[in-house]
């Protein structure tokens, strides 16, 4: 390899683009080239003049953006989903072509599907919807058994399950063990990511902050996982806490968590993480999470791998 | 209260709440696929938890890109709209990852280029406070107290916005995902719509640059 081929091939070399081949024969140039070394070190100081120039949004710029997506998504989704509105946006437009034919058409129609509505839906549901005013909560049932009861007579056994609404303070007691209890539901992944979400601006109740780590580490939803590390954000300092968050860089399958755990990691390094961080360039293969390890490893005078 | 199909995308009150389960929260499953058909029947929370693995990467990277708060912020709001209302054609011929990219990087490289055709932007405004970098107030503080480092800092970084600046839009998009994103050339050659080879030769082109602009510096 000549040298004018290899100042041309650093770059690659240095973002690990060449093929072990070519790697090689870069090596065993470099190492025999003095005037190459010194080549390979100013476009390392390059590269490291470069990453001090990386903006990363700031957490209240990112949080700008959501609201305002926030807001866009709400007046986009019942273009999007609204079945009903795409029917009656059906009978306006009819009626705006022929509004002389299509009124009464439609308003018979209307009325046709008023009366069959009638006719065919079920006494009983017509009669639980009555009550459903006299009814203080809602409720779910289920048809336990049926039986015949006499002539042209049934008797019909329901299960009723009755909802509770309760109303409080994140800050309540009472409100906090059940938001504790729902965190734990294993059956229910939309209800553990809103309990988490809600538990997560009181990490500093030890109780709040213990459900916090076990979410991190043991849900196995995605999303509730990444509501339990921020709400753990400000104790990334403390002992437990890290010890947990180079757990779930090394083991966690989401490069999402991952990725959120090591600029976590990263923003509060300490010499202790070397182990966890070399261990993590030997089995990562997230491009962006190896290489913010790499670049840890490199600013705390680290190898990047174990031997 | 927001209740169960009309849910807020992201935010939720802080302080009062409703306990209700319902059956649409069950409708979350642990992995990427499942998220993406949750989202494409319907389901706001799979689509912002979809939005969320993702979003904070593609603000860098935009932000990165365009050196602009503003712009990143219309890239950021069109990119994620454009993924919620054609998510239903998503056909997992590639990966989330890579539709997504796509999406982000052709609005970037459409506003570089329209951003040549006029002037480039300045993110240094005068307030009555002085010049002010509207950048500063969006980019996450950097901690280092010395302040002969922090004005070496600022003059590399000039120095550094102004060889971007002087890249081609493809240039800018690759160095960008490369060096900052650190995604593989092959990624970014499917992103852009072009070969791994293309995109070689265009991270080439950048950093020739860039060494040719920063040798006095480094």
């Amino acid at each position: 390899m000549k040298c004018e081929e290899v100042k041309k091939t650093l770059p690659l070399f240095l973002y690990g683009e060449l093929s072990f081949d070519e790697e090689e024969r870069l090596e065993v140039h470099i190492d025999e080239c003095a005037s190459c070394r010194g080549v390979l070190e100013r476009e390392r100081a390059m590269f490291k003049a470069l990453d001090s120039a990386e903006v990363a949004p700031a957490q209240d710029f990112l949080d700008q953006c959501r609201a305002e997506l926030r807001g866009r998504l709400a007046r986009a989704a019942p273009e999007r989903n609204k079945f009903w509105d795409k029917i009656l946006r059906g009978f306006s437009i009819q009626f705006h072509f022929a509004p002389g034919i299509m009124q009464p058409l439609g308003a018979v129609a209307m009325l046709a599907i008023g009366f069959f509505a009638a006719r065919v839906a079920p006494t009983s549901l017509l009669g639980s919807w009555r009550s459903a005013g006299v009814l203080a909560e809602p409720a779910t049932s289920r048809v336990r058994y049926v039986e015949p009861a006499g002539p042209g007579r049934v008797q019909i056994v329901i299960d009723e399950t009755r909802q509770r609404t309760l109303s409080g303070n994140v800050d309540d007691q009472s409100i906090q063990r059940l938001l504790l209890t729902a965190a734990k539901d294993p059956s229910d992944a939309g209800l553990r990511v809103e309990s988490v979400d809600l538990l997560k601006s009181k990490p500093q109740s030890a109780e709040v902050r213990s459900a916090l780590l076990y979410a991190l580490q043991h849900d196995s939803n995605a999303g509730v996982r990444l509501k339990a590390l921020d709400g753990l954000k400000d104790f990334a300092n403390d002992p437990q806490t890290r010890q947990t968050l180079a757990q779930v860089l090394l083991r966690d399958d989401n490069p999402g968590v991952r990725t959120q755990v090591i600029d976590l990691l990263i923003q509060h390094r300490s010499d202790s993480m070397v182990g966890v961080l070399q261990e993590l360039m030997v089995k990562e293969d997230n491009g962006y999470i190896r290489m913010r390890c790499q670049r840890a490893l490199h600013d705390m005078n680290a190898s990047v791998e174990t031997y | 209260m927001p209740v169960s199909g009309q849910r807020d995308v992201f935010a939720y009150t802080p302080s009062i709440i409703v306990l209700q389960a319902t059956a649409a929260q069950a409708a979350h499953r642990m992995d990427e696929p499942e998220l993406i058909r949750a989202a494409q029947r319907g389901d706001q929370r799979a689509f912002e938890q979809l939005v969320r693995l993702y979003d904070q990467n593609v603000l860098r990277l935009a932000l990165n890109l365009l050196r602009s708060p503003e712009d990143a912020n219309d890239i950021y709001q069109e990119a994620f709209l454009r993924v919620y209302k054609n998510l239903h054609s998503f056909r997992f011929d590639c990966s989330f990852h890579t539709w997504l990219y796509r999406i982000v990087t052709n609005l970037c490289l459409d506003a570089l280029r329209k951003r040549r055709v006029r002037r480039e932007e300045n993110t240094v405004v005068e307030t009555s406070e002085g010049f002010l970098d509207r950048m500063d107030t969006v980019e996450e503080a950097r901690a280092d107290g010395n302040p002969q480092r922090q004005l070496m800092s600022r003059q590399l970084g000039k120095k550094i916005k102004e060889v971007l600046t002087g890249l081609t839009p493809r240039e800018r998009a690759v160095f960008e995902m490369r060096h900052y994103q650190g995604l593989r050339l092959r990624t970014i050659g499917d992103m852009l719509g072009t070969s791994e080879e293309a995109a070689k030769n265009c991270l080439f082109r950048a950093t020739q640059k860039m060494r040719a602009a920063l040798g006095d510096f480094v």
